[in-house]
């Protein structure tokens, strides 16, 4: 809770470069300088990096962890997580598809469909880990399978294509200058940031997290907040599937498989507890920023692939280790 | 009009029935009821056009000749005639025997031309979010001069290879193809005409013309088997009709049921079995296992699609004599060759043939696609030379 105890320095009357300190050095000044520091090495290797074209394409192939990574902030600040996020994603892409292709609805019909089976996948988690008490890794690991299996059931392992023209929009275009989905991507984390800092909703995240026995016992509505929060979480792979399937132009049932961990990771890195009751969305944003351009930049500098693995791993255990160690730090000052 | 469209629907699905169940007298189990264009007769290499299909309209090579360009071009690609350049590899995924065969084969031609690096890209995984990524980056570092590519899948591909195209970047593919308008030209390792007559031909050369043979094929739907049996029965029909067809069974890609499948035909046609054909990479070394342990190894032909590495040890010990495929090696050769000769502006649309090197004069079907040529047939002599 990085920004309360800043707001609490400041009502102490500390000097401003005092506060300038206490921003750079929170945990996620820290990882934006390293991310700074990043960008200024991997630019410097390669012109090409650094171009707009580059970066807006970037914007558009991280924009749909991006949406995924916002509610497992929250989901992750109460000490749960949701693995089924990428076969959410997959089962709303084959909903878009079959909706619109098998049934023959209008193509808004179906973008509607995705977005409400996403969100009921995500309603169905949150359901059985509210009323009959499953541990959040159990019941989303075992509708990771199931959603999965679900959207191959309904495709028949076949894929959709041939959509019109405008679909494409939201996926490849731009919009007032910018990457279409990136403008979805800015919408969403300014309302997550607001829900998270200064809403009851948000408070009652970090409560569950810190303890959700007393949380339980101090009135607050748990069991809708988690169920609320799953929920959302189902909608926004509903979303990241929509965006998917428009920029892919075509539906496979194998789609966003994996990128449940890019979301977590993302998180993680962004200094999000594991444990719960601490995190922050501008944390989760560097974090999903810095994997993705460190992933395209170690890849336009000529590292293949494997290395680049091997190096952004690296990246995430120094990060996290450093930050670790200077939070310490101050903590014992 | 939605109700109209519906009944029209049921309609054409209804008639596609009636065309099944008719087209079932016609055809044997297993094939599909598309057109087909059986090649010539004959045991020659020789690729010939055949002198008409069975159906005689379109899809056959004798049509495709006459079909217009409809690749794509490269948006104000630099004129680098004669220059260096670089090109990236992106096949399905790296590190399986396959895709290093094709890819020795592209470094076999950047040897030879002097003036093409090919460097490796790729992701560890056949999954089209990191092809797409990968290809993505690969434009962005802007030190290539084109792209060669096998699409994990045709259509999700393709907005990223348009992008390389719009940046003036060559854009080749091989071994899976991409939507036509998304790059220039496509190396097609080996037609379905061809596959059946490679199939067919080697039966016939093990047991003669009026050999008996049962099929084991994944299922009577799956486009690529359907495709094939569709074309050796036309091809049978015409060139070889003493030919005695047994029964088609289905295995799906299951290494046991094949097997057991295999082992059905044996143990119910006997002494008239004479030979079993696997249309699946599965279904062949299976049946060949089945073969070999009814000791039947010799009285039993088995002729199939796979790979080399799964028939080495059946074809080492003679029980099998001709595995049907097409040479990776030469697919990567091809697809080098083929960027070159787009690159120094000796191979544009509308041109009907290319020079690739060693495998000399490639012709131009479908539009845009280039033929490799006839299926490779991997035997006793060959089949220690590859490793996939």
């Amino acid at each position: 809770m990085a920004t309360m105890e800043k707001s609490k320095m400041i009502g102490d009357g500390k000097s401003p470069s005092q506060i300038l300190k206490d921003i750079a050095l929170s945990q996620e000044g820290i990882l934006f300088i390293i991310l700074v520091l990043t960008i200024m090495i991997l630019s410097r290797s390669n012109e090409n990096f650094l171009t707009t074209r580059n970066l807006f394409n970037q914007g558009r192939l991280m924009a749909e962890v991006g949406l995924m990574a916002l509610p497992m902030t929250f989901i992750i600040i109460t000490g749960g997580i949701d693995l089924s996020v990428g076969s959410i994603l997959g089962l709303s892409a084959i909903l878009v598809g079959y909706t619109w292709s098998n049934l023959g609805m209008p193509l808004e019909v179906a973008i509607v469909m995705a977005l409400l089976g996403g969100s009921l996948a995500g309603f169905i988690n949150g359901l059985i880990i509210v009323r009959i008490n499953v541990p959040p890794l159990i019941m989303t690991l075992a509708t990771l399978a199931f959603y999965r299996g679900l959207a191959q059931g309904i495709s028949e392992a076949r894929s959709v294509t041939g959509y019109p023209e405008w679909f494409f929009g939201l996926g490849q275009g731009t919009f007032l200058g910018f990457p279409s989905q990136l403008w979805l991507l800015i919408i969403a984390i300014i309302i997550s940031i607001t829900v998270l800092q200064r809403t009851t909703l948000g408070r009652t995240l970090y409560a569950i997290g810190n303890n959700a026995v007393g949380a339980r016992f101090s009135g607050l509505p748990v069991d809708r907040t988690l169920l609320i929060i799953y929920t959302f979480s189902g909608f926004m792979a509903g979303l990241s599937g929509v965006i998917f399937v428009s920029r892919f132009t075509t539906t496979r049932s194998d789609m966003g498989n994996g990128l449940e961990l890019d979301a977590i990771a993302a998180v993680v890195l962004g200094g999000t507890s594991i444990f719960g009751g601490k995190g922050s969305i501008i944390g989760t944003i560097i974090g999903v920023v810095m994997v993705q351009l460190l992933r395209n930049g170690l890849a336009i500098n000529g590292v293949t692939n494997d290395a680049t693995i091997v190096v952004i791993g690296s990246v995430l255990i120094v990060a996290i280790l450093v930050n670790n160690q200077i939070q310490r730090l101050r903590q014992s000052e | 009009m939605r109700k109209f469209l519906m009944t029209f629907i049921v309609m054409l699905m209804m008639a596609a029935l009636t065309v099944t169940v008719t087209a079932q007298d016609e055809r044997w189990d297993g094939a599909d009821d598309l057109d087909v264009a059986p090649l010539q007769c004959g045991m020659g290499d020789e690729m010939d056009e055949s002198d008409e299909g069975m159906d005689g309209d379109d899809e056959g090579m004798d049509e495709d000749m006459g079909m217009e360009y409809d690749g794509g071009s490269a948006m104000g690609a630099p004129d680098m005639m004669g220059e260096d350049i670089v090109l990236v590899d992106v096949p399905k995924l790296i590190g399986i025997g396959y895709f290093d065969a094709t890819y020795l084969g592209m470094q076999q031609a950047a040897e030879e031309l002097g003036n093409v690096t090919v460097i490796q890209g790729g992701t560890t995984e056949a999954n089209i979010d990191d092809q797409v990524a990968d290809i993505a980056n690969y434009i962005a570092g802007g030190e290539i001069d084109g792209i060669l590519f096998a699409a994990n899948d045709p259509v999700a591909i393709s907005p990223v290879l348009e992008d390389a195209l719009s940046q003036g970047l060559h854009v080749i593919g091989y071994d899976a193809n991409s939507t036509p308008g998304a790059r220039e030209w496509f190396v097609n390792q080996a037609e379905f005409n061809g596959i059946a007559k490679g199939m067919i031909d080697s039966l016939v050369a093990e047991k003669g013309e009026d050999a008996s043979f049962g099929i084991v094929t994944s299922t009577f739907t799956t486009p690529n088997q359907a495709r094939w049996i569709a074309e050796m029965w036309a091809y049978a029909s015409d060139c070889y009709p003493e030919l005695e067809w047994l029964e088609t069974l289905e295995a799906q890609e299951d290494a046991v049921l094949s097997f057991n499948q295999a082992n059905s035909l044996i143990n119910k046609y006997g002494e008239d079995l004479d030979g079993i054909f696997g249309m699946t990479s599965v279904a062949t070394p299976s049946s060949a296992d089945a073969v070999t342990q009814a000791g039947l190894c010799g009285e039993v032909a088995v002729v199939g699609l796979a790979t080399p590495n799964a028939m080495k040890p059946y074809v080492d010990d003679g029980c099998v004599q001709s595995v049907v495929l097409w040479n990776p090696i030469d697919l990567g050769y091809a697809a080098v060759y083929v960027a070159r000769a787009v690159v120094d502006g000796e191979f544009a649309p509308g041109d009907t043939t290319v020079e690739a090197g060693r495998l000399g004069t490639l012709t131009v079907v479908n539009g845009s696609e280039v033929l490799l040529g006839p299926p490779f047939i991997f035997n006793a002599e060959n089949i220690n030379d590859f490793d996939f």
